[in-house]
């Protein structure tokens, strides 16, 4: 399973201040304390509201920063098109991810031909114009469409990473079921896309919000999913996840457990 | 007797008690009456329903935001309360019409234009609710343009405007200036919320007030009511 380091986000207001300032050793040294704890893809996002042009400045800024800084390729995220695009264009390394599309037609006009030009990996929400629908079947009409369109564009589907999203279980509590059932869906229906998932959101609004973002990222291992993004830094829930590989039989003589045993890092 | 049902109705909705089967939060208060069978007892007993509303919801609500904001309730705790509050003014509303009494303002609240976060927003307008405010909630995604329309149609006192977004925060400015431009900017008191926001923020766009969560938003629209 993929572990995508989510730290580095202009929605914290720390590193929002270092992009500002340009303050290029605090996100490097956030880089290198995320691949050291596990990351294998590091999440950019450099969206902090003055515009599109600002943002794209800025996440090249950040790309360049990261990439001298570690070797692990980057996870490309932001809700303005021309951002992506400008940091794509700037990129020029292997295996970017495309962070994100769903199922709105100018995200997908905008997203598609980009993902084939550069060969990028695609995360892919399960939500469309109206917002991330409360049920299941809406959620994967949204899915369909997404890689219907792909697929006419020509990427082929193990490009993409479906994310079936998660909604604050503070606000309802059916939505971690619509979570995993979608989830499962998705894997049964489209077997060689890939999956991911953003935790955080299911434990806003509640307290200790890490217990319930470990709750959720077990479970959606059992059904498969391929990645996840969280915070690398976050030494229980790195814990648990090389438990759960071992737990699930996906790591044959516990090699990876008793590795980071070994390192100190699995805590109790 | 009536003071009694009251305080006793204040109780359960800080418990988010609806119902007799509800075990309350220290457990073991299964069988005992919820906000519900309260309600419909203290009409049965000829309880004035416009005291049911002050001091019992009114109240209790005011409480479960004090508690909210020293972080002892979250947001679970404030919807069950709320849920209370909604069921109760269910069964209290023919008989309010009855004695006259008038809801404290009529709220429009809308996710700008190009967001479609409705969450917070939800949030907002279900406790303005219980606050004993009419909310007219108009969803995401709602452009300036609907807004002019809407507060031309309805008159309300107050916008709620929310943004999730660094992106769309700037819909909100729009959508004052589209009032404005309507002429209608001193007809509504206009306030904003949402994660990107700030009290400077709405300063700056000329918004009336911010609420950096649901109850801060009731109080700010309660002192601008009284200013005005």
């Amino acid at each position: 399973m993929l572990i995508i380091g989510e730290r580095i986000n202009a929605t914290s207001k720390r590193v929002a201040e270092a992009i500002g300032n340009r303050n290029a050793q605090f996100l490097q040294e956030l880089a290198r304390q995320q691949v050291s704890a596990g990351a294998n893809y590091l999440d950019v996002n450099a969206g902090r509201g003055p515009g599109s042009e600002q943002e794209a400045e800025d996440i090249k800024w950040v790309i360049d920063m990261v990439r001298a800084a570690t070797d692990v390729p980057l996870s490309i995220d932001s809700s303005d098109p021309q951002a992506i695009k400008a940091a794509l264009a700037h990129y020029r390394g292997n295996a970017a991810i495309i962070n994100s599309v769903n199922a709105e037609d100018g995200k997908l006009k905008a997203l598609l031909p980009l993902a084939l030009e550069h060969q990028a990996y695609l995360i892919a929400l399960a939500m469309d114009d109206s917002g991330i629908p409360k049920d299941v079947d809406g959620r994967l009409r949204a899915c369909d469409r997404i890689l219907e369109q792909a697929s006419a564009c020509g990427i082929p589907l193990e490009s993409i990473f479906i994310d079936p999203l998660v909604l604050p279980l503070s606000v309802d509590t059916d939505q971690g079921m619509v979570t995993l059932r979608t989830l499962a869906e998705i894997k049964a229906r489209y077997p060689q896309a890939r999956t991911t998932l953003g935790l955080s959101n299911a434990s806003y609004g509640l307290p200790l919000r890490g217990v319930i973002n470990r709750a959720l990222l077990m479970m959606a291992m059992q059904l498969g999913v391929d990645s996840v993004i969280l915070d690398p830094l976050d030494e229980r829930l790195m814990a648990l996840v090389k438990a759960a590989q071992v737990v699930l039989g996906r790591d044959p003589f516990c090699k990876g457990y008793l590795k980071e045993y070994r390192k100190g890092r699995i805590k109790e | 007797m009536t003071d009694d049902i009251i305080e006793q109705i204040k109780q359960n909705v800080i418990q988010g008690r609806m119902d007799k089967e509800d075990e309350g939060f220290d457990g073991g208060m299964v069988g005992q009456p919820g906000v519900k069978e309260l309600v419909q007892q203290a009409l049965d007993m000829g309880t004035d329903p416009r005291r049911m509303v002050t001091e019992g919801l009114t109240e209790a609500m005011s409480i479960v935001g004090e508690r909210f904001e020293a972080k002892d309730y979250f947001i679970p705790d404030m919807l069950a309360s709320a849920e209370t509050v909604g069921e109760a003014m269910d069964i209290l509303a023919p008989h309010l019409a009855k004695s006259g009494m008038a809801t404290k303002g009529k709220v429009i609240m809308a996710t700008v234009k190009g967001d479609l976060h409705d969450i917070g927003k939800n949030i907002v307008s279900i406790i303005l609710k219980g606050a004993g405010y009419e909310v007219n909630d108009m969803g995401a995604d709602v452009t300036p343009e609907r807004i002019v329309a809407i507060v031309t149609e309805e008159k309300p006192d107050f916008i709620g405007l929310s943004a999730l977004l660094t992106t769309t925060m700037m819909a909100m400015k729009e959508t004052i200036e589209s009032l404005a431009e309507a002429g209608l900017r001193d007809k509504v008191k206009v306030i904003i919320g949402g994660a990107p926001t700030s009290a400077e923020f709405a300063a700056e766009i000329g918004a009336d007030g911010y609420g950096a969560d649901a109850f801060q938003a009731v109080r700010v629209v309660e002192e601008l009511k009284q200013r005005s």
